[in-house]
């Protein structure tokens, strides 16, 4: 007998090999099976707070707290006295989470490995007459275990290879169960999908690219502006709409704002007439205006993928002033190599490369220094024709001029790579 | 002249291929091999008997797709993950298992396909069926399938002579008839054989995966639902025509000259009123042409519901290392089906026919799952079957088991 109570008892156990446990009362008399077993998250690694009964004969199985439990012994539960008058309907709460209905077979983020992985098992530890999840089994042993096939395997990988397939438990820090129930769509779950946000938000993008479409806005939702607009940026482009669509205008509005301009209008692009109105209706100004302008450019041209995130200067500065305005920059760049000189009108006059603050004497001006033989493209010029521009150069962007010759934008290198490989 | 021609053929395969949802693309898919096979076979030694079975089985087809279709939709994951995810490891092992080798057989029955196909120009099959074999497993690896699957699809056109030719043999349209509305069966292993054949053949336990694993990668809303029961039906449709046609036209020639089918030759032979001395050659064209379609998708279809439901990585744009068990599977099942084709002296379409049988002794095992999952509301929330579905799936299950059960003791009877 394992009394629960029985100070410095250690002992690690699968989920696996307690489901369907004979559960017992203090008379010895069975009184059910364990079907299932409520964790309340939060903890690093978490508590089981409920066992979940099926009583003989009942229908529909009833909780009970853990703290009715006298022992485990094998595949026995004991209960503790009177314990069985304690069932009751099982409550869920936010922060809690059923094993058997929302974890084990089901798909969880390992985010050591930045990967969606199908729970094999849970391992259980017991210890000070607590029982905790400890780690979850990703691997094929999990399989075979469950399939009670192991010791065979085992045997059989000795004999012809003296191989045994490992071990591939993940420690529950890493692991981020996507519970989603459906009566719980609507609470917040930014404290149980806390783990996600320590991956980048390229591998996160991954993982919502893997996830059926109810998770998917599940996760999505649940990241902060910042990392959700970064993340977007890397989805395939059929799913940003669709992420998009899922989430509120408000909320919608707001992403497209964090987004790089370019990206953020080639996705309003994909969306309905209504819907981008709607976005516009609850954008900010400046960035309505910004994303309006890119938008009014045809698709494949120079301008559907210029990006207004570059630093220019008046022709009338010094290096000096020049890298104190570099200093003051806050908002996004895209590239720090150019930076872009221009006159009074904003017409472009030169321009500059990093390297010429870092090597000229403070007191330089500028119009002496800057390159006056410029390349550049106007926006309706083709994509195509941008590409043989950087094949031809070599440069990492390209300045882009209306007209009259005023600089209304920048192409990067990665910006006309990426419109000529959409998978890029 | 030359140019218009080619011109309205262009507009046809572009409104084809326009329409073409997984609905038709499964349906066309689904005459495979084995349909050709099994169809050719009913008709050139049932004669017009057994067309009535046409109709049940196009019912429960379109039944059967529409709810594997819903629930694609509806959860947004495939079969094999929903099997996992509510019946846990031990059933979901066991079950693909079954699935695994029932698959084995119909990607058997698809090489089996390439090399009688291919037997007819005299090619023998130690040729057709490596280099058939390595352009699948190539066209998979190297991502082209995608590019190809539309030409595939266009060749499928290929079943319209069938209708040509059923016409032109002048079949005798009262024996058609009846055939339909008086149904006619004797219980004979042969006969029950044949007709779990048909259900298998039409109804395969792999297309109920793959059918859902591709609404699902279409990313179809459920809004957007009532068009994908368009395209289902409408598949099942088209499938139904071209089985008819094809059982038709081979009662109308195979069975009134009393040929049995053992050999493509032979089945070819229902061309004849169409293409005369050229009816060979047409109908090895159509056969591997299905016959590769079949096999470039069944495998695949196959490794990827395997690794879904086990929670193994899995998808063609993964490299071998990070996905060993889905290219392992993968390739195993199209070099050892292909190798398997190629013992000496196996009989080609008897093991083409027996692959269907065992598909649809297999089916109501899928079937109830299916039926098991769809009921459950936490699941299909409003989107749970109706009664008349139901009734319907549930019935095809009974009828199922009763005939496999009937087989088995006609065969120990015998």
């Amino acid at each position: 007998m394992k009394d629960m109570q029985e100070v410095g008892l250690k002992m690690f156990l699968f989920f696996s090999e307690l489901l369907g446990c004979s559960v017992i009362d203090s008379k010895d008399e069975p009184i059910g099976k364990l079907v299932d077993m409520k964790v309340k998250l939060g903890e690093l690694f978490p508590k089981v707070v409920t066992l979940r009964i099926k009583l003989r004969g009942k229908k529909s199985p009833l909780a009970l707290d853990w703290s009715e439990i006298q022992s485990l012994n094998g595949n026995i539960i004991s209960l503790k006295p009177d314990a069985e008058k304690k069932l009751k309907p099982l409550e869920l709460n936010e922060g809690e989470i059923l094993l058997k209905e929302e974890l084990l077979d089901k798909q969880a983020v390992d985010t050591y490995g930045a990967k969606i992985e199908r729970v094999n098992d849970i391992h259980l530890l017991i210890a000070d007459g607590e029982l905790r999840i400890v780690h979850v089994d990703f691997g094929l042993r999990g399989i075979f275990r469950r399939l009670g096939w192991i010791k065979i395997i085992d045997f059989l990988t000795n004999w012809f290879f003296a191989y045994q397939f490992p071990e591939k438990m993940i420690s529950w820090k890493y692991v981020q169960p996507l519970a989603s129930d459906p009566q719980k769509k609507n609470l917040k779950l930014n404290v149980t999908l806390r783990k996600l946000h320590e991956l980048h938000p390229s591998e996160l993008a991954d993982i919502i690219e893997e996830l059926d479409q109810e998770k998917r806005s599940t996760v999505f939702k649940s990241l902060d502006l910042q990392t959700a607009a970064e993340t977007l940026e890397e989805v395939d482009p059929k799913l940003q709409v669709s992420l998009i669509e899922s989430a509120t205008e408000e909320q919608a509005s707001d992403i497209l704002e964090e987004m790089a301009p370019d990206e953020a209008a080639d996705l309003l692009a994909d969306l309905t007439e209504e819907k981008k109105r709607k976005l516009f209706q609850t954008m900010e100004k400046p960035h309505r205006e910004e994303l309006e302008e890119l938008l009014r450019f045809k698709e494949g041209t120079a301008g559907s993928i210029m990006t207004k995130d570059f630093i220019s200067i008046q022709e009338d500065k010094t290096i000096g002033e020049a890298i104190e305005e570099f200093r003051k920059t806050t908002h996004p760049l895209e590239t720090t190599t150019y930076l872009y000189v221009i006159d009074k009108e904003n017409h472009l006059v030169g321009v500059l490369t990093l390297r010429h603050l870092l090597l000229c004497v403070n007191e330089a001006p500028l119009s002496k220094l800057m390159n006056i033989h410029l390349i550049k493209v106007k926006p309706e010029e083709g994509v195509e024709e941008v590409a043989e521009i950087f094949k031809k150069y070599k440069f990492m962007a390209i300045p882009v001029v209306d007209k009259d010759e005023r600089l209304t934008g920048i192409i990067t290198l990665r910006d006309a790579v990426e419109s000529k490989y959409k998978e890029f | 002249m030359r140019r218009g021609f080619f011109k309205t053929r262009w507009k046809i395969l572009l409104i084809f291929l326009a329409v073409a949802g997984p609905g038709i693309i499964t349906s066309n898919v689904d005459n495979d091999a084995g349909g050709i096979a099994t169809y050719s076979m009913a008709g050139a030694h049932f004669g017009y008997t057994l067309l009535w079975s046409l109709i049940p089985i196009m019912i429960a087809l379109v039944i059967i797709q529409e709810m594997s279709a819903r629930m694609g939709v509806v959860t947004g994951k495939g079969l094999s993950d929903l099997i996992r995810e509510r019946f846990g490891v031990r059933i979901t092992f066991y079950l693909l298992l079954a699935l695994v080798l029932t698959n084995f057989g119909n990607v058997i029955a698809e090489f089996a396909g390439v090399a009688s196909s291919l037997e007819i120009f005299n090619i023998p099959k130690f040729v057709s069926v490596p280099i058939g074999a390595f352009l699948v497993w190539l066209l998979v690896v190297k991502g082209t399938y995608r590019s190809v699957e539309k030409v595939f699809l266009f060749a499928c056109l290929f079943y319209v002579t069938y209708i040509i030719s059923g016409f032109l043999a002048q079949p005798d349209w009262g024996a058609v008839r009846d055939g339909f509305i008086a149904p006619k069966f004797e219980l004979s292993t042969g006969s029950l054989g044949m007709l779990i054949a048909l259900v298998g053949t039409t109804i395969a336990p792999w297309m109920q995966f793959y059918l859902q694993s591709a609404v699902v990668e279409k990313n179809i809303k459920v809004r957007d639902y009532k068009h994908s029961r368009l395209d289902i039906i409408l598949g099942s449709l088209i499938v139904t025509l071209v089985a008819g046609f094809i059982i038709l036209t081979c009662a109308a020639t195979l069975f009134k000259a009393g040929i049995r089918v053992e050999t493509a030759k032979d089945a070819a032979l229902a061309l004849e009123p169409l293409a005369g001395k050229y009816c060979s050659v047409l109908f090895a064209f159509g056969l591997l042409n299905a016959s590769l379609f079949a096999a470039s998708i069944l495998p695949l279809s196959t490794a990827f519901v395997v690794c879904e439901g086990m929670g193994w990585e899995n998808g063609v744009n993964k490299k071998f290392s990070e996905a060993p068990q889905f290219y392992g599977l993968y390739s195993l099942l199209i070099f050892l089906g292909a190798g398997i084709v190629l013992l000496p002296g196996i009989p080609l379409f008897p093991v083409i026919y027996i692959s269907q049988v065992i598909n649809g002794i297999v089916l109501p095992l899928i079937l109830i799952f299916i039926l098991i999952l769809i009921n459950d509301k936490k699941l299909m929330g409003e989107y749970v079957n109706k009664g008349v579905y139901n009734f319907i799936s549930w019935g095809t299950v009974i009828i199922l088991i009763g005939l496999s059960i009937a087989l088995l003791a006609s065969m120990l009877g015998a």
